[in-house]
């Protein structure tokens, strides 16, 4: 890595030296540098990664809502029943609210009462007059407890309504059957004035025929007086009937009315998720009106709305087995709940929570779920939701550590999944401002922009983005001064200052031909070293010391005045002093030209430590010298 | 009288006999290790810490051949030798005249001097 970082340093101190040669501050791309970029380093450019992809991740991991939950649309889907969810919000309220309460005394009464009066509607019980009417009073006992909500006494009023139309309707059918005997009176006077004009008509035409024609006239004019009054009597008897038809419809549309109003009001139950109450209502609905009533009449539309795709003809007896198995589901889902959390599924536990609070949120059967595992849900709840906003708002720091937190709250949630996924998107931020900030060495402006745009998507607050806006004004800055600085730093040999401000004076050297050899080498030569000392490091790390003492042998070849290399050896030599000191002796000896001793001390440290290199080579250099000093001497030399 | 003389001539020319072989052995024993015996042993610690204290004398060394470091015609060969009651290994040099097949992991007794630089000229070697 450090390797690669050193080349690629190098290799934009070049290209940038050959960008800057070309036209001073560059403004714009150039062929030159992209070619540059492209080899010399991998930068996410054109937005392969999507800032949008840890969103996704978080909005899987961090929504605690269940999917059948939909705020966008604001439906709850049961069954294929389709419920208004209203806003998250809202419900979030009302579900911190539920968590954060207790069951009560008072609950339990309300719960005890509500499945006596649905027993006392039972078909199976006594249903005479008394006992509705006790059943009705108990109603208002209901409605007394703040969890009915007033609920209890729409019922009673429903119920007292329809009685009193009935009452009204039996008052209408008295007045019929007056009006029925009086029509009858009139239409036998009728009758009987008819019979009687017509008698007479026929007694008159045979009386004119003795008397003459003249007679004749004065007979019909007699006749007019009996049909005048028959015809008072049918308009007698008209009236009598318009006023009967007109007391039936009456009778017809209050009785139609009190139905029609029932049945809404069981289906406005239904919606709002009363289901009890809707249960109450059809009890009552089913003694107080006849079997050929039940076919519902209204709340068409929202029976569509609850009931998509469907059409059926629904009854008052469909809506209570509605009712009736929304509750039992609400029975059947606390029970899951209560499995789930358990077995340690807390995040399982939370989400199936939420369904059954939204179905059974007017029910008691919730009452089920202990206060301490609501207390416990409630907090994982908060935290996945604060865990979603810090997801949105991209605080990478702030969420890893929530995740740790949600963790120990719920053995289920994934936790490695999300913090590889916090990781990523940081890499993938800190990747687009190393790509910004060679770009910008290019004098690439644009793209580095673009880059510097991603990574501050990605991961708004990363502190890389701080570091290259520093940075970056930093370089603008530093250019008119950085010859003068880097012809100081170079005479006094502090090559490691070179090193540390490498990049503005890469900057102010760019187009100086003859200092930008030597930035470049003294560069290379501290990244090399750099490099061997932190191989050395991790080689110490793994206890192997000697190895270690190479590289620094290596790293001090290059330069043995390094503050932190010679840091490094100090620290190392007291574990590898037996090597160190024999190595050391055979170096001065070969600087004296003593090859045989430095060839007898070079095998003495690789006695120490095997498989050293500078021993190895130590030994094949010294070996040679020696057999090149000795050539001429044996030549001369008489044998022994 | 005459018959003890008889039987004693052939006694005395038989211890004769023995008498020379034995003296012969001790003669030939003498020889072998003539160029070795007398000499000191290299102290090999001390020669590695500080050659140069140890230039110009001779000592013998009991030695077993570790490696050969490198060799060159008509100069000689440089081994690396592991001498007996030291750990750490020497460099000795064998000139070309020293006509032996030399192999890693036999054990020779030497005639060394110190040379210049701290070179140990191995002057003689018997592989034992």
């Amino acid at each position: 890595m450090w390797k690669i970082y050193a080349s690629s340093s190098l290799s934009l101190l070049l290209a940038a030296g050959l960008t800057w040669a070309q036209g001073g501050l560059p403004t714009g791309p150039s062929p030159a540098g992209s070619q540059g970029a492209q080899a010399g380093f991998s930068a996410p450019a054109g937005g392969v990664f999507e800032s949008n992809t840890f969103l996704e991740m978080s909005n899987r991991i961090f929504d605690p809502t269940s999917d059948s939950m939909d705020f966008e649309n604001g439906s709850f889907d049961w069954k294929g029943k389709k419920f208004n969810i209203t806003e998250q919000r809202a419900f979030r309220a009302r579900f911190e609210r539920f968590l954060l309460a207790s069951p009560s005394q008072e609950e339990e009464q309300y719960a005890a009462l509500m499945e006596d009066i649905l027993n006392r509607l039972s078909v199976s019980n006594n249903n005479d007059d008394d006992a509705i009417l006790d059943t009705w009073q108990l109603l208002f006992r209901a409605t007394d407890f703040a969890i009915d909500g007033g609920n209890s006494t729409i019922v009673a009023n429903q119920v007292f309504n329809a009685w009193r139309v009935r009452k009204e309707s039996r008052g209408v059918a008295l007045s019929q059957k007056e009006l029925a005997d009086i029509r009858k009176y009139q239409q036998d006077v009728v009758a009987n004035r008819t019979r009687m004009a017509d008698q007479l008509r026929l007694q008159r035409m045979r009386d004119a025929g003795k008397k003459g024609s003249e007679d004749a006239a004065a007979a019909d004019s007699g006749a007019l007086a009996p049909l005048s009054e028959a015809s008072f009597r049918v308009l007698d008897l008209a009236e009598t009937e318009a006023r009967i038809l007109a007391l039936e419809a009456e009778a017809a549309s209050t009785g139609i009315q009190a139905k029609l109003q029932f049945q809404s009001q069981i289906v406005s139950f239904l919606m709002q998720r009363r289901f009890e109450h809707a249960l109450v209502l059809s009890g009552f609905y089913q003694w107080l009106f006849k079997g050929s009533h039940q076919r519902l009449e209204v709340g068409r539309s929202q029976l569509e709305q609850l009931l998509p795709g469907s059409d059926l003809n629904y009854t008052v007896d469909s809506m209570s087995f509605l009712a009736r198995e929304a509750i039992n589901d609400v029975e059947s889902g606390v029970d899951a709940v209560n499995a789930a959390y358990r077995e340690g599924r807390t995040i399982l536990a939370l989400e199936r929570l939420q369904e059954v609070f939204f179905l059974g949120e007017y029910l008691t059967q919730l009452n089920r779920i202990p206060t301490g595992q609501r207390r416990h849900l409630l907090d994982l709840y908060r935290g996945l939701m604060e865990a979603s906003d810090l997801a949105e708002s991209k605080d990478y720091s702030g969420l890893a550590e929530l995740v740790e937190k949600i963790a120990g709250l719920a053995e289920d949630f994934p936790k490695t999944r999300a913090l590889a996924g916090i990781e990523t998107a940081k890499s993938m931020s800190d990747m687009a401002v190393f790509a910004a900030s060679q770009y910008r060495n290019l004098g690439q402006i644009e793209q580095a922009r673009e880059e510097l745009r991603q990574a501050i998507d990605i991961w708004p607050s990363n502190p890389a983005i701080r570091e290259f806006q520093m940075e970056t004004t930093k370089l603008a800055t530093a250019g008119s001064q950085g010859l003068k600085i880097f012809d100081d730093l170079y005479q006094r040999n502090e090559r490691r200052a070179i090193y540390e401000r490498r990049m503005e004076l890469g900057f102010a050297l760019s187009d100086d031909n003859e200092r930008r050899p030597l930035l470049m080498e003294v560069v290379d030569q501290v990244a090399r070293i750099e490099l061997l000392v932190k191989q050395s490091q991790e080689l110490v790390k793994q206890g192997e010391a000697y190895a270690a003492w190479e590289l620094l042998i290596e790293a001090a070849r290059i330069d043995r005045s390094d503050g932190p290399l010679n840091q490094a050896r100090a620290e190392l030599a007291p574990r590898v002093s037996d090597f160190v000191r024999q190595l050391d002796q055979a170096d001065s000896l070969a600087e004296s030209g003593q090859h045989a001793a430095a060839l007898a001390a070079y095998l003495a440290a690789q006695d120490v430590y095997p498989a050293s290199k500078t021993c190895r080579v130590g030994i094949a250099r010294e070996a040679a010298d020696l057999m090149r000093g000795l050539q001429p001497v044996e030549a001369g030399m008489p044998d022994n | 009288m005459f018959l003890i003389r008889r039987q004693s001539a052939p006694h005395l020319l038989s211890s004769m006999l023995l008498a020379g072989l034995v003296l012969g052995s001790l003669l030939l024993t003498a020889c072998s290790r003539g160029e070795f015996s007398g000499l000191e042993t290299l102290p090999v610690g001390d020669y590695v810490q500080k050659p140069d204290n140890f230039l110009g004398n001779t000592y013998q060394l009991t030695v077993q051949i570790d490696s050969q470091i490198v060799w060159e015609e008509g100069v000689g060969r440089i081994l690396a030798v592991l001498a007996d009651g030291s750990s750490s290994r020497v460099p000795v040099f064998v000139p070309d005249g020293i006509e032996q097949n030399l192999h890693v992991g036999q054990r020779y007794r030497m005639r060394v001097n110190i040379r210049q630089g701290g070179l140990i000229y191995v002057e003689n070697l018997r592989k034992f």
